[in-house]
């Protein structure tokens, strides 16, 4: 629990009642069936999820399924969470995962993918980003990996399950270039993508937001926030800030996302383009 | 005086300002505050590249202090930390990758930003120091108690390669030059990352590009300047001016800025900027960058950092001079492979000693007959050995 002044809750629960808001616009404008909840397991997702519900039962609608992504290196404690939880809130949890990069890489992460051995699909998603590449280390973080195991997954399971609405725990305050987000977005048609609506309940949350939020309603979270974790995405790229729990850490003062990988990813990048490295 | 700020300028050489003697110097405004200024003419970095020279300027301390990490020792104590405890209001404005959160410099400052979420090409992989200053006038126009005092450091790249300046500076720099950004990326790839100095042509050429991002540099330190007398906190700041390190044009058998020690790379501009003085006064003796910090909270009447290994430069008649120190790992062109060999410095009053620990050679000049550093005094002179015993205990010391 965490103790909140009275104005703070109030702040909080306008918070929410926006964000039941864009539920509610797009229960207006589609159907549940055809709608996803991304859900990983971090606490943004999480939140998103527990404010769906709330909308939900308030409303009498049906909830929409859920679709989680298996990047193929992701903790165990995040898996337990995500089982354990859509069970208890009933929520049907679908998985997705790029089994042909896998088994390329012989589920060892680290390990050489060899670019002919993939299927027509993902040699097609290499080349569409830029890559000319025979061969690549398997890392879900990695700019190849990301979007082989992430942005992939993605498009395929929405494309195949004729999904039409998304909805993505994302941040304003996540990162500068996130400022300019949306609470929806009509994603066009793409070569490689189906056309498809995204939806940003949570955009007007800061970090604190979250944990003041999750705390004082209890809403459950992955313990590895409790050993330190701020932001949790692949296992083997994902630091710990600190041995504080999140919420006790500088969350104003100091940057959420630093234990990633894509930020070493970033800094590196710059430092070659300055001539380094 | 209430604030203090901090303008570094990243890779500029001491002899590109006109007020050090530059004879190609590109710097008309900085020139221009000079009556308002301490020149420090012997100012030297702590390290001739920004991971070993930033250590000393925001935390007084030396690079080799606290072992090999990338990433900032919990162990230092960034300025903005004391000056944030002691209530001033902190931020900083820069868009260099080693000094940025990711690294750990995001520590003690209220607003922190490092661009790296920022979008940028290769031709020019920063965000300009034109963008930093429009933050910075937002920054000031949003602060929301204007009565509390606040320590400001602003990082320019500009002058950092790839060397891509636009036409209007290249040609207050020659305007014969005609230079398409194509052929300055080439230049760039092929001979500065390749540190070839083969041809004294292409170096000479390398050189105006470099002095004509001096000049834009120059003119952004103009608009900064404006934006702080706009906003009403120039009068009452005190502004530091420096570099983290120079850079080279084959002076010493180089390009661009590598592990070596020599005046171009570790011999920086250095100028403390009061509105209220209106005489320049010229400091003659050696000090270091590492004596910013202490100067800064010794200047705003602020408690003294216990971690702060450098001294307060003012009042100058206080200053008891005792040389200057610098250390850095001996990285050598675009790679920094192999194992890390350490490179130390000290300069006296007279002479500049420089060891290698890779070599195990010493190299000692008297840069009042040689300033450019040429003839190696190491086993003729009768200062080697005093020297020598100021670095030996510095060599492969353990983090403290």
């Amino acid at each position: 629990m965490v103790n909140l002044s009275a104005k703070r809750v109030k702040e909080l629960e306008e918070k929410i009642a926006r964000s039941k808001e864009v539920f509610r616009q797009a229960y207006d404008r589609f159907d549940p069936r055809d709608m996803r909840l991304v859900w990983s397991g971090g606490k943004d997702s999480t939140l998103t999820v527990w404010i769906c519900l709330q909308f939900c039962k308030e409303s009498n609608l049906a909830l929409p399924r859920a679709f989680t992504i298996d990047e193929g290196d992701s903790f165990e404690e995040i898996e337990a969470f995500l089982e354990k939880w859509s069970r208890a809130w009933n929520i049907e949890l679908d998985r997705g995962c790029n089994e042909d990069v896998l088994r390329a890489a012989n589920y060892t992460l680290g390990a050489d993918v060899e670019v002919r051995k993939l299927n027509a699909r993902n040699q097609a998603e290499i080349k569409r980003i830029g890559f000319d590449l025979e061969r690549f280390p398997f890392e879900a973080e990695s700019y190849v990996g990301n979007h082989l195991m992430k942005t992939v997954v993605f498009n395929t399971y929405i494309e195949e399950n004729g999904v039409k609405a998304v909805f993505q725990g994302l941040r304003w305050d996540e990162q500068p270039a996130r400022q300019k987000d949306a609470y929806w977005e009509d994603v066009p048609a793409g070569e490689l993508t189906p056309a498809h609506t995204r939806y940003r309940p949570i955009l007007h949350f800061t970090e604190r937001d979250i944990w003041d939020t999750t705390l004082h309603f209890g809403i459950p979270y992955c313990p590895l926030y409790e050993q330190g974790y701020r932001s949790l995405g692949a296992k083997t790229t994902s630091q710990k800030m600190s041995d504080l729990p999140a919420w006790e850490q500088d969350l104003e003062h100091t940057v959420e996302r630093a234990g990633r990988r894509q930020d070493k990813e970033k800094t590196m990048a710059r430092l070659r383009q300055l001539g380094y490295m | 005086m209430r604030n203090a700020i901090l303008l570094t300028l990243d890779t500029l050489r001491r002899d590109a300002l006109g007020c050090y003697g530059g004879a190609q110097g590109q710097t008309p405004f900085l020139d221009s505050i000079q009556p308002h200024c301490i020149r420090f003419m012997q100012a030297y970095s702590g390290g001739p590249y920004t991971q070993a020279a930033f250590p000393g300027i925001l935390t007084s301390s030396h690079y080799l202090d606290h072992g090999k990490s990338r990433q900032l020792s919990p162990k230092r104590q960034l300025i903005s930390e004391v000056m944030r405890q002691q209530g001033f209001e902190t931020a900083a404005f820069h868009s260099n990758p080693y000094l940025s959160a990711f690294f750990g410099w995001n520590r003690g400052w209220d607003t922190f930003y490092d661009s790296m979420q920022d979008e940028v090409t290769d031709e020019c992989p920063y965000i300009k120091s034109r963008v930093l200053n429009g933050k910075v006038r937002d920054w000031l126009a949003g602060r929301r108690d204007r009565s509390r005092p606040f320590f400001l450091w602003v990082h320019y790249m500009d002058v950092h390669e790839p060397y891509v300046p636009a036409p209007e500076y290249i040609e207050r720099v020659d305007p014969t030059l005609c230079i398409a950004p194509a052929e300055m990326m080439r230049l760039f790839r092929e001979v500065v990352l390749k540190r070839d100095v083969s041809d004294p042509d292409t170096i000479e050429l390398l050189r105006k590009l470099y002095l004509a991002h001096v000049r834009e540099v120059d003119d952004s330190a103009r608009e900064l300047f404006g934006i702080f007398e706009e906003a009403g906190v120039l009068a009452e700041s005190l502004v530091v001016v420096t570099s983290d390190h120079g850079e080279e044009f084959g002076e010493h058998g180089g390009l661009s800025h590598d592990g070596k020690m020599y005046d171009e790379l570790v011999h920086v501009p250095l100028l403390i900027y009061e509105q209220s003085r209106s005489e320049t006064l010229v400091a003659e003796h050696v000090v270091s960058t590492l004596d910013i910090a202490p100067t800064i909270l010794h200047s705003l009447g602020l408690r003294p950092a216990p971690a702060f290994q450098g001294r307060p430069l003012l009042p100058l008649q206080n200053y008891a001079s005792d040389g200057a120190f610098g250390e850095c790992y001996d990285k050598h062109g675009s790679t920094e492979k192999g194992a890390e060999k350490e490179v130390h410095y000290y300069r006296s009053e007279r002479f500049k000693i420089i060891y290698r620990q890779r070599t195990e050679t010493w190299e000692l000049y008297d840069l009042r007959s040689d300033p450019h550093e040429r003839t190696n005094l190491a086993d003729a002179s009768p200062e080697a050995d005093r020297l020598k015993e100021k670095i030996l205990p510095r060599v492969g010391r353990q983090p403290r």
